[in-house]
């Protein structure tokens, strides 16, 4: 199973296609797509470089277990939850990135 | 310190200007992003996991408290209130938005700065000992030959596509404090029968995936004839190096594959053509750039002396501050002070807005508004007077940055690793972490005494873990992070890469892997004053293996 996932261009934050085919920040929310759907996905992964507000663009492996994905890469793991670092000098926890106003994207 | 003449504030201004115009075409979709791509990259603009990573240069390490106050003025306006100095001297901010960058990029050009040639295959910021003009060991200041490098090599149009990237390192000193033999080519100030300086160039080092130590290509070149040289190797590096294959295209492996002879004789040839033409250096302009970097006017101070076993009594902290972040000044009554980046706990050289702040403070007030970085993930007051010295160290106390343990086994070098890297196979910042809240007691740091460990998240070594005393490299294993530990490399000038002593460890044992190190080196040192180095290299690697895998 695999999902499709890039940088959204002026936040440069991780983001996922969803299945209404607008790129999310949340894994949870991203579509799966089975070893039958590469035509989808590639079509998907096609229109999206077109659009370019997408880069980046990688094919990632997940499972699938009631309901919750995880992507088998630790470093895609990392990307969906931001750095593991325990506390930033601030004390703060790391955050990832977030879309901004105008990082919404649909293909 | 330098000021910016009119030609490198027109090109800063103008290249500024260039690439805010890019950013808007492609914010527009007017530019492709494989169009975009090598132009962000040449002007420092990379992107990474989680966001784009900008990355600015601070020539050979140098800063004024104006320059810092832009620092904390970008990261607290632009960024997420912290930076991250690197093993190059340089900055980076891990969170911009592409919108911002042609504002952050006019706002560093308004104290003259900028990103260019912070990426690519280019000379990248020539980098020099953190204690350059200060040192009590120093044969000549080496920042103003640094100067005339960065004037030479920005925007050189023959050497802005060469066949991968390029760094050069220089120092006045014989102390190498600067790793010059790791550097595609490294310059050490020599001095000859004649009694004039010039200098030792040594080509073909580096870290990376084929670890280097750069061999001597010629023992004196003078110093007004230097960039003719320089010009030289570099011609023959952009015609032979290889393009072939990115991972052999360093001018190491050119040096390894022709032989240091071949290439010194290429090198010779070309020089005979270009010395003594236009790259010849003007005494009159070596003086000019000179002048920048004269001297503060040091005051005559008074005798003052510390005493450091009675203040590590009554002060403990404050004690163990003096004996391991003070370095010898060439100047009666002064000293140089490192800020420790690397607090127990922390992220190596991360600093936030408030902190960078009150560093450019107190250069400001106790230290000639200079600061340097230094290629170990620290900063540096040059020039502090030694009667001001428990003032500066309580104004660090204030900002959280007095660890007294320069040096010693926190002291780590930690590339940001799998936390921010697009390039890293494993994380490195929180192994750093664990190891030093594993020594953070300070009598136990006292004891081991001085120990590099430097920590790499990819074979690419931004890390240097080739050259730590105890190196750690994070690989990538069947899914899961494994960490292997190098022993003996040491990138002064007793280079050496270290080795491999043994299968790696997973994360959650390799503070305890490092320890077992410790305890065999205090175990089998003659004295406290054998360093760890000294006694790996008179016992060899067989007592470690053996205390990290046993017999078999």
């Amino acid at each position: 199973m695999e999902i499709l996932t890039g940088n959204e261009l002026t936040s440069g934050g991780t983001v996922y296609l969803d299945a209404s085919g607008t790129w999310v920040e949340s894994l949870a929310a991203a579509r799966v797509f089975s070893n039958e759907e590469t035509a989808e996905r590639d079509a998907a992964l096609a229109a999206t470089k077109a659009g370019g507000r997408v880069i980046s663009l990688e094919i990632e492996e997940v499972t699938l277990e009631q309901g919750v994905i995880t992507p088998k890469r630790l470093r895609e793991r990392i990307r969906a939850a931001g750095p593991t670092a325990p506390l930033t000098l601030k004390g703060e926890i790391y955050d990832r990135q977030h879309l901004g106003e105008d990082g919404h994207v649909s293909i | 310190m330098y000021r910016y003449d009119e030609f490198d504030a027109a090109f800063v201004m103008g290249r500024t200007a260039q690439f805010a115009d890019q950013v808007k075409r492609r914010l527009s979709g007017e530019m492709t992003e494989e169009q975009f791509r090598p132009l962000r990259l040449m002007n420092g603009l990379y992107l990474q996991l989680h966001a784009y990573m900008l990355r600015i240069a601070v020539p050979y390490g140098t800063l004024s408290g104006k320059q810092m106050r832009m620092f904390a003025h970008i990261a607290r306006t632009y960024d997420r209130g912290y930076g991250h100095f690197t093993t190059r001297q340089n900055i980076q901010f891990n969170w911009p938005r592409l919108k911002d960058i042609p504002a952050i990029l006019e706002e560093l050009a308004s104290v003259e700065m900028h990103a260019i040639q912070t990426s690519g295959n280019c000379i990248r910021n020539v980098t020099a000992d953190h204690f350059a003009g200060a040192a009590a060991d120093e044969i000549i200041d080496p920042r103003p030959i640094a100067e005339i490098l960065r004037q030479w090599s920005s925007l050189h149009p023959e050497f802005s596509y060469l066949p991968r990237k390029f760094k050069i390192a220089v120092t006045g000193a014989p102390n190498d404090r600067a790793a010059i033999r790791f550097h595609d080519i490294g310059l050490q100030a020599a001095t000859n029968a004649a009694g004039d300086i010039g200098w030792e160039v040594w080509v073909g080092g580096g870290l990376g995936r084929t670890p280097m130590i750069g061999k001597l290509i010629n023992s004196y070149v003078p110093n007004e004839h230097l960039l003719a040289y320089l010009e030289s190797i570099m011609r023959v590096y952009n015609r032979y190096g290889r393009r072939d294959n990115k991972y052999k295209a360093r001018i190491k492996i050119l040096v390894h594959e022709e032989g240091l002879e071949t290439i010194k004789g290429q090198v010779e040839a070309e020089f005979a053509e270009v010395r003594g033409g236009v790259l010849t250096l003007p005494a009159e302009e070596v003086d000019r750039i000179t002048a920048y970097f004269a001297p503060p006017a040091f005051k005559t101070q008074p005798a003052t002396k510390i005493d450091v076993a009675y203040q590590s009594i009554i002060d403990p902290a404050y004690g163990r501050w003096l004996d391991h972040n003070i370095n010898s000044h060439r100047e009666p009554g002064y000293v140089s002070v490192t800020i420790s980046l690397k607090p127990v706990g922390g992220a190596p050289g991360d600093a936030t807005d408030k902190q960078m702040d009150d560093i450019a403070d107190i250069a400001e007030r106790y230290g000639f508004d200079e600061l340097r970085v230094t290629h170990e993930q620290n900063l540096v007051l040059p020039h502090v007077a030694i009667s001001d010295l428990r003032a500066v160290y309580e104004a660090l106390v204030a900002t959280g940055f007095a660890d007294g343990n320069t040096g010693l086994i926190t002291d780590m070098i930690c590339c940001p690793g799998l936390d921010f890297c697009a390039l890293a196979n494993a994380r490195s910042i929180p192994l750093a972490q664990e190891i030093s809240r594993k020594f953070a007691e300070p009598k136990r740091q006292a004891e081991i005494g001085e120990l590099k460990i430097k920590i790499s998240g990819c074979i690419n070594a931004c890390g240097h873990h080739h050259v730590g005393h105890i190196g750690i490299l994070g690989v990538e294993k069947k899914g899961g992070e494994l960490y292997q530990i190098t022993l003996g490399g040491d990138a002064t000038e007793q280079a050496a890469v270290g080795k491999i002593i043994g299968p790696g460890f997973e994360a959650e044992h390799v503070p305890g892997a490092i320890e077992t190190l410790v305890d065999t080196y205090i175990a089998r040192r003659e004295s406290a004053d054998e360093t760890f180095i000294q006694a790996y290299r008179r016992l060899g690697e067989a007592p470690f293996k053996e205390a990290l895998y046993g017999n078999a």
